[in-house]
C-alpha cells in the first residue's frame, strides 16, 4: 500500500501512485512516466539548441533564403572644367547578357525534364553580327557552366535595341551606365578614367572616387520558394544617390592650347614627352596641365600605360637654370646683392675638386646680377650662392616648395628631391645653386614661379574648384592661404630680372615673347640622370618657366620637354611657353600691356635675333659639354654642372 | 420498547436523506475534471491561431477568405465538443459490451478506404468522403483498438496469459496492417505504441514483452529486406538525420531543413503573431497540418513552443492521474492508452519539426488542421472525463 515516505515528497503523481500501488497497471504507469520524462528532456534539449543556441544562425538562413537584394547602381558624378564644360560624364550603355542554362536540357527540382530552349550555336550566330564578335567565341561563352555570362558590356543603345528585337531565349539586355569623356584626350591624364564597373582607376576619377561614385541603392524583395518575387511581400526601396559633380580649375581652352603646343613640341623636336602647367597667380588654380603623348580614355588600350601618367606631378627632373631665379631671389631677400650689384665673374670657378665653367664667357671681369640672370651665368650665380651658404639656400628652396608635394592633392604626386644640407657635399652648394643635384616636378616649378609672380607670397596650386551636390550649388573647396616667402620688393626685383632674360639683347629666353604682352621667364637645360643611377646620360631636359604680364603677373606657365633634339631650353621650351601663354592670356581676358617692341611686327625681328643668340648658346654647349660625374639621385653631385 | 407512530418512518427518511446526501456527493456529474477540458480548449485555440496565421498569406494571395480553414476547424470543434459530452455520458463500463461493434465498424471503414470509395490525397488513400465531410477512419480505429485491447486485458484481471497476448496481437495487427496499406506509416506506429502501452499496463509478463520487442525488430528488418516498406519511406525515415547538410537540401531532408529554419529563426521570443515569414511564404510544407508546430515556433519563439508543450504536459499529467485513480482496470487501461497515444503523437510530430524524428504524416493533437483528428481527440477527452467521474 505505501511506498517509501521519501518518494511522497517528489510529486503529486507519486503520492497518487503510492495510494493505489498494489495494482500491476498502476505500478507500471511509473515505467511510462520514465519514458515520457526521457522524451521531454530530448525535445526540450533540441528546442533549446535550435531556438536559443543556434537561433541566430537559423535566423540568418531564413533571411538569406527569403530576401533578395538588387543593387541599383548610382549615376556617377560628372567632371566639369571651370566654365562648366563637361570633361567626364556617364551615359546609359546597353549590356547584353545570357543565362547559359537556357541552352542545355535541365530538370525542375521535382525531376521534370526541361528541354533546351535553343541551341547555343544558333543564338551565337544571330548575335555575332550585331555585337561584332566571333561566333565561336560567343558559342563558347554561351556553353559555360554558369547562370550568367556577359556577351557585351556598355554597348551603344541601338545595339541593345537590336538584340532585344531578336527576342532570343536566355538573352537579355540591361542598361548600364558607361563613362564617357566628351573631350576624348582633353585633360585625359588629369581626369583619369574608370574601369568597366565604374570604379575610378586613374587621375581624379580615382582620387575623388568616393565623391563621384554616389551611393548605390538597393531594392529588397521577398522571395517565395523557387525564387519568384512575391508581389505582396516586403519591398524596400533605398534609391541610389547620384554622385557629386566635380568642378575643376582647368580651362578647357587653355588646356587644349597647352596640349596642342606640347604635342607639336614632341613632334618638332622628336622628343620623348612634353609637359605644360598653367597656373593662375592669384588663386593657384591650375588652368591647364597637359602631357604629351596623350591617350583617349574612351578607347584606351593597355599599351598606352605610359601616356596615362600625369607627368606634371609624377615625373621629376633637374630644373637647371630656371632655378637661378630662386637662388638670386634668396640672395636679394637676404640683402647679399641687389639687381644692380656687380659680381666678379671669372671664366671658371673651382670648388673642392670640381671646376664650374661659364658656358659662353663674356670676357668682361664683372657682371651685374641682372646680367647674370639675362645671360644665365653659372659662375655668377654660384658666387652669389656661396655668399648665401648651404643653410639659407636650402631654407629658401624649401620655402619655394622644393622637397614636398604642392598639396594640390593629386594621388601619386612626387615630392621631388632636395637633400638636407647636413648631407651636402662641398660641391653641393654650387651645383644646387644652378639647379642640378635637385629634382622637382613641373607643378613644383610652376608653383615657385607663381610665388615670385605673386609678389613673394606662396601660391598653393589646386585643381578642384569645388563640388556640386544634389542642390545644384557649387560648394567651393577652401583655398589655402599662402605665406610670404620673400618680400614684395625682392619679388619685384626678380620679376624685372626675369623680364630681361626674355627681352634683353643677350636674353636666353627671347623666343618666349608673346605679342602684345610683356613676359618674364627663364630657360633651363639639364642633363638627365642615367637610369642606372651611375651619373648622367647624354639626354637633356629642356625647360622654361615664366609669367605675364610682367607688371601685374596673372598667369604662370611652366614647360618641360623631355629628350628633345636639339635640347636647348631657349629653342625648345621657350616657343611652347610663348604659344601657351598667349592662349592663356587671351582665354583669361588679360589686358595687353605690350610695348612697341613686342608688337607683332617687331616680333619677327626679335625672334630672328633671339634664335641667333639661342643657337650660339646651344652650339657652345655642344662644343663644351658639361663634365659628367656621379650624381643625381645617387647623391654625389660633384662636377655635373650644365646650363645655358 | 414502543415507539411512536411514524418514528421508524422518520428515522427511515432521515437515513435516506443522509444516504442521498452521500450518494449525491458521489454523483458522476460532481466529479468532472474541468482542467482537462480547459487544457483541450486552450490547445485547440492555439491551433486555430496557428492555422489562421499559416494560411493567411497564401489564402489572401489566392483571393480567398483567410478564415477558410479555421471556420471548418471551428465546426469540427463544435462536433468534437458534442462527441466529448456523448463519450462522457454513457458509463464507460458499458463500452465493453459494444466493443465488438465498434471494432468491427472501424475495420469495415478501414477496408472501405482501400476500395474506390476512399479518397487519395498526396499519394495516400486515407479518407472517405461523406458528402462534404471527409472521414479519416484510421483516427476512429485508434479508439476502437484502444477499447478492444482494454477490454481484453480487463478480462485478464492483470494476469494475462499467452491467449490474451495472442488475441491482443491480432486485434492490433489487423487494423495496423490496413492503415499501413494506405499507406500511413505514422498511424501504424501509433497502433504499435498503443498496443505496447496496453500490454505493459495490462500486466503482460516482462519476458513476453521482451520477446515481442525482439520479434518486432526482426519483423521490421524482414519488412525492409522484402521491400514491404518502400525505399522512399525508408529514405524519408532517415533523411532527417542529414537535415542540416545543405547538400541534401533538395532531397528528402528539405522538409526538415525548412522546418528547422522556421522554428530556429523564431529565436527566443518569436517574430510576433502573423509576422512569420518562412511558414507564411510556404517554405515549410503542410504548415497548417503536420508542420503546424513550425508556425508556433516561428511566431512565438521558444516561449511559445515551451508553453504549448507545457499544456500538453499538463494534459498528460491529468490523464495519468485519471488512470491511477480509476475504479477498475478497464478505466486505467483506457486512460493510460489515451495518454500514451497523446504523448507519442506529440513527440513524433514535434520531434519531426525539430529534426529529431523522421517525417511521418502524424498530426499534432488538437492543433493540426484536420476535423476527424480534432473530433476524435475531444471524444478521447470525453472518455477520460467518463473514467474520472465514475471512479467511485
Amino acid at each position: 500500500m505505501t511506498e517509501q515516505p521519501r518518494r511522497r515528497r517528489f510529486s503529486r503523481v507519486a503520492r497518487i501512485l503510492s495510494r493505489t500501488g498494489d495494482q500491476v497497471a498502476v505500478r507500471r504507469i511509473r515505467w511510462l512516466l520514465g519514458i515520457y520524462g526521457l522524451l521531454i528532456v530530448v525535445v526540450f534539449a533540441q528546442l533549446i539548441s535550435i531556438q536559443v543556441v543556434d537561433a541566430d544562425d537559423y535566423a540568418d538562413r531564413s533571411v538569406r533564403q527569403r530576401e533578395r537584394t538588387i543593387t541599383l547602381p548610382a549615376v556617377r558624378g560628372r567632371i566639369y572644367d571651370r566654365d562648366g564644360d563637361v570633361l567626364a560624364t556617364s551615359v546609359d550603355g546597353a549590356t547584353v547578357y545570357a543565362d547559359p542554362r537556357a541552352y542545355r536540357p535541365t530538370e525542375t527540382p521535382d525531376g521534370t525534364p526541361v528541354p533546351a530552349a535553343a541551341a547555343a550555336a544558333d543564338v551565337a550566330a544571330a548575335l555575332a553580327p550585331i555585337l561584332g564578335r566571333d561566333v565561336a567565341d560567343l558559342t563558347e561563352r554561351l556553353e559555360q557552366d554558369a547562370h550568367f555570362v556577359y556577351l557585351g558590356r556598355q554597348l551603344d543603345w541601338s545595339v541593345g535595341e537590336e538584340v532585344e528585337a531578336l527576342d532570343l531565349p536566355g538573352v537579355a539586355v540591361l542598361a548600364e551606365p558607361k563613362r564617357t569623356y566628351p573631350g576624348s584626350a582633353l585633360a585625359a591624364q588629369v581626369v583619369g578614367f574608370t574601369g568597366i564597373d565604374g570604379d575610378g582607376l586613374q587621375g581624379l576619377e580615382a582620387q575623388y572616387d568616393g565623391v563621384l561614385r554616389g551611393k548605390p541603392g538597393t531594392l529588397l524583395l521577398e522571395r517565395a520558394p523557387g525564387g519568384l518575387d512575391i508581389s505582396t511581400g516586403i519591398r524596400e526601396l533605398r534609391p541610389s544617390q547620384v554622385g557629386t559633380d566635380l568642378v575643376l580649375t582647368l580651362d578647357r581652352d587653355v588646356q587644349h592650347a597647352a596640349e596642342v603646343a606640347a604635342a607639336s613640341a614632341v613632334a618638332e623636336f622628336d622628343a620623348n614627352a612634353a609637359t605644360v602647367v598653367v597656373l593662375e597667380v592669384a588663386t593657384g588654380d591650375v588652368l591647364a596641365m597637359a602631357s604629351s603623348p596623350g591617350y583617349d580614355p574612351n578607347a584606351r588600350i593597355q599599351d598606352d600605360q605610359d601616356a596615362w601618367r600625369n607627368r606634371a606631378i609624377t615625373d621629376v627632373f633637374e630644373p637647371g637654370s630656371t632655378q637661378k631665379a630662386l637662388t638670386i631671389a634668396a640672395a636679394i631677400e637676404e640683402g647679399i646683392v641687389t639687381a644692380e650689384t656687380d659680381v666678379e665673374v671669372p671664366g671658371h670657378i673651382r670648388v673642392a675638386s670640381s671646376t664650374f665653367r661659364e658656358l659662353s664667357p663674356t670676357g668682361e671681369p664683372t657682371l651685374t646680377v641682372g646680367d647674370i640672370m639675362e645671360r644665365s651665368s653659372n659662375v655668377g650665380t654660384i658666387r652669389i650662392a656661396q655668399e648665401l651658404g648651404d643653410q639659407r639656400l636650402d631654407h629658401y628652396l624649401r620655402a619655394f616648395g622644393y622637397g614636398s608635394p604642392t598639396g594640390s592633392g593629386f594621388p601619386g604626386e612626387a615630392s621631388g628631391m632636395l637633400m638636407p644640407p647636413e648631407d651636402w657635399w662641398p660641391t653641393s652648394l654650387p651645383t644646387i645653386a644652378i639647379g642640378h643635384g635637385v629634382a622637382v616636378t613641373l607643378l613644383q616649378l610652376a608653383g615657385s614661379y607663381a610665388t615670385l609672380a605673386n609678389d613673394g607670397r606662396s601660391v598653393a596650386p589646386r585643381v578642384v574648384l569645388g563640388t556640386v551636390g544634389d542642390d545644384g550649388r557649387l560648394k567651393p573647396v577652401a583655398a589655402r592661404s599662402g605665406e610670404q616667402i620673400v618680400s614684395p620688393s625682392t619679388a619685384h626685383q626678380v620679376q624685372g630680372l626675369l623680364e630681361r632674360a626674355v627681352t634683353g639683347d643677350r636674353g636666353t629666353g627671347s623666343l618666349a615673347a608673346v605679342p602684345g604682352y610683356m613676359v618674364a621667364g627663364k630657360t633651363g637645360t639639364a642633363r638627365k640622370p642615367a637610369t642606372d643611377g651611375s651619373g648622367y646620360s647624354d639626354q637633356y631636359v629642356a625647360t622654361f618657366a615664366g609669367f605675364a604680364p610682367v607688371h601685374d603677373p596673372q598667369i604662370v606657365v611652366a614647360v618641360m620637354v623631355d629628350e628633345p633634339n636639339p635640347f636647348y631650353g631657349g629653342i625648345v621650351a621657350a616657343p611652347v611657353f610663348s604659344e601657351v601663354m598667349e592662349a592663356a592670356l587671351i582665354a583669361r581676358r588679360v589686358a595687353p600691356d605690350g610695348s612697341a617692341t613686342t608688337l607683332p611686327a617687331a616680333m619677327d625681328h626679335a625672334r630672328a635675333q633671339a634664335l641667333e643668340v639661342a643657337e650660339a648658346a646651344q652650339a657652345s654647349l655642344d662644343e663644351n659639354p658639361p663634365p659628367s660625374g656621379p650624381g643625381g639621385a645617387s647623391g654625389d653631385p660633384e662636377t655635373d654642372e650644365q646650363g645655358d | 420498547m414502543e415507539t411512536g407512530f411514524g418514528e421508524d418512518r422518520r428515522a427511515k427518511l432521515l437515513r435516506e436523506r443522509v444516504q442521498d446526501r452521500w450518494g449525491s456527493a458521489y454523483a458522476p456529474v460532481k466529479h468532472l475534471d474541468p482542467l482537462l477540458v480547459v487544457l483541450a480548449l486552450l490547445l485547440t485555440g492555439v491551433g486555430l491561431i496557428a492555422i489562421y496565421s499559416a494560411k493567411l498569406t497564401a489564402l489572401t494571395a489566392q483571393g480567398l477568405s483567410p478564415t477558410l480553414y479555421i471556420s471548418t476547424q471551428l465546426i469540427a470543434l463544435v462536433i468534437g465538443l458534442v462527441a466529448m459530452v456523448v463519450a462522457s455520458l454513457i458509463d464507460y463500463r458499458h463500452l465493453r459490451s459494444y466493443v465488438a461493434v465498434f471494432y468491427g465498424a472501424a475495420i469495415v471503414l478501414l477496408i472501405l478506404t482501400l476500395t474506390p470509395l476512399g479518397t487519395e490525397i498526396n499519394g495516400s488513400q486515407r479518407w472517405i468522403l461523406f458528402g462534404p465531410l471527409q472521414l479519416q477512419p484510421s483516427e476512429i480505429a485508434k479508439i476502437a483498438v484502444l477499447i478492444a485491447l482494454a477490454a481484453v486485458f480487463h478480462e485478464a484481471k492483470g494476469e494475462p496469459g499467452l491467449g490474451h497476448v495472442g488475441i491482443g496481437l491480432v486485434l492490433t495487427l489487423l487494423p495496423m496492417g490496413l492503415v499501413f496499406l494506405q499507406p500511413d506509416l505514422g498511424t501504424s506506429i501509433v497502433f504499435v505504441w498503443l498496443a505496447a502501452t496496453l500490454f505493459l499496463l495490462g500486466g503482460v509478463q516482462a519476458r513476453y514483452l521482451v520477446s515481442l520487442i525482439v520479434a518486432g525488430f526482426v519483423g521490421v528488418i524482414v519488412a525492409l529486406q522484402t521491400e514491404v516498406i518502400q525505399a522512399y519511406q525508408l529514405s524519408r525515415l532517415t533523411s532527417f538525420l542529414g537535415a542540416s547538410d545543405p547538400a541534401l537540401a533538395q532531397g528528402g531532408a528539405f522538409h526538415t531543413r525548412q522546418s528547422l529554419i522556421a522554428i530556429g529563426s523564431g529565436q527566443f521570443s518569436g517574430k510576433g503573431l502573423f509576422e512569420g515569414t518562412q511558414t507564411a511564404l510556404s517554405y515549410v510544407p503542410e504548415n497548417h497540418t503536420d508542420f503546424v508546430f513550425t508556425v508556433i515556433g516561428e511566431e512565438f519563439g521558444f516561449i511559445g513552443t515551451s508553453l504549448t508543450l507545457a499544456l500538453f504536459l499538463l494534459l498528460v499529467w491529468r490523464g495519468l492521474r485519471i488512470a491511477v485513480m480509476a475504479k477498475e482496470l478497464f478505466g486505467t487501461l483506457l486512460a493510460g492508452g489515451i495518454v500514451s497515444m497523446l504523448a507519442l503523437q506529440v513527440f513524433i510530430n514535434v520531434g519531426m519539426t525539430i529534426g529529431i524524428m523522421p517525417v511521418t504524416g502524424l498530426p499534432l493533437p488538437f492543433i493540426s488542421y484536420g476535423g476527424t483528428s480534432l473530433i476524435v481527440w475531444f471524444a478521447m477527452i470525453g472518455l477520460l472525463l467518463n473514467v474520472h467521474m465514475r471512479r467511485f
